[in-house]
């Protein structure tokens, strides 16, 4: 890889990091790709010399969190970690992503079909990767058979409903951080036979 | 740079991510056949489409068009008519 090469990832790596703190604060739909390039200090037609499109760089940016959430879970599932674990994995996984990721949910409706499918396609191997740990618990008989969608579509509902409104049960902190432990409990409850 | 799959954009990290442990394939298990060959564009939208229905509940023609605007964006499809 030439030097051009390393550095024209590295503004692209750049690029995406902005766009995720922007993203974050802002919202998706109210970040421009101008407030990106200013906070980024690079010029705004750089953007397009990495992204063809707005849509494209927001793609980028939900499969950045995507790709460490899904890698997270994976390695716990890999090791057979027990389902409440990889439920506290990928908690953890949007913890680190808090801000972006309740501005997706949020906004999901709204959302380009590229965006809204690219988040549906990581929500699909997240619930790939739950499937995974929960079927070894339904078959050891530890916790009820439920249908796959179902599983996750009810965790996905519990932390997402506490996710937008974060106002309400955690202002100015993170309400994963204070809530997250007793959502994974008390879906661990539900699912026992 | 990471490895991803052509068809449907996986990560391509460990060997039983790659058809038949082969890691020369710049696609994934899920996008191949069983003979180890690449799945076609409608074989591969099936896959992918029957993926979001099994792990989400999706309706079907939804699912088949996220599906279909995921792959768009893919190497393997994106020059595709």
């Amino acid at each position: 890889m030439t030097q051009r090469d390393v550095q024209k990832q590295e503004t692209r790596r750049h690029i995406i990091r902005t766009a995720l703190l922007l993203f974050g604060e802002n919202g998706i739909l109210g970040t421009r790709t101008i407030d990106i390039a200013r906070a980024a200090g690079i010029s705004h037609g750089s953007i397009f010399a990495h992204f063809p499109t707005r849509d494209d760089l927001v793609a980028s940016v939900i499969g950045t969190f995507g790709e460490q959430a899904i890698r997270r879970i994976h390695d716990h599932v890999g090791r057979n970690a027990p389902l409440h674990e990889v439920l506290e994995t990928h908690l953890d996984s949007i913890k680190e992503y808090e801000a972006l990721y309740t501005k997706l949910v949020v906004e999901g409706p709204l959302l380009s079909p590229l965006t809204r499918s690219t988040l549906v396609g990581i929500q699909s191997a997240i619930s790939l990767h739950l499937a995974r740990a929960a079927r070894r618990e339904m078959h050891e008989g530890t916790i009820k058979h439920i249908e796959i969608p179902l599983l996750f579509n009810t965790w996905i509902g519990l932390i997402h409903h506490y996710l937008i409104n974060s106002d309400l049960f955690a202002p100015g902190e993170s309400v994963l951080e204070k809530h997250g432990r007793i959502l994974v409990e008390h879906y661990m409850e539900l699912l026992a036979p | 740079m990471k490895k991803q799959c052509i068809s449907c954009g996986m990560p391509l990290e460990k060997l039983e991510d790659y058809p038949l442990s082969d890691t020369t394939k710049d696609y994934c298990v899920h996008c191949a056949r069983s003979d180890g060959s690449m799945k076609s564009y409608e074989e591969a939208l099936e896959g992918m489409t029957g993926f979001m229905v099994k792990t989400q509940g999706i309706d079907k023609n939804v699912a088949r068009g996220m599906a279909a605007t995921m792959m768009a964006k893919m190497p393997a499809w994106r020059d595709r008519q």
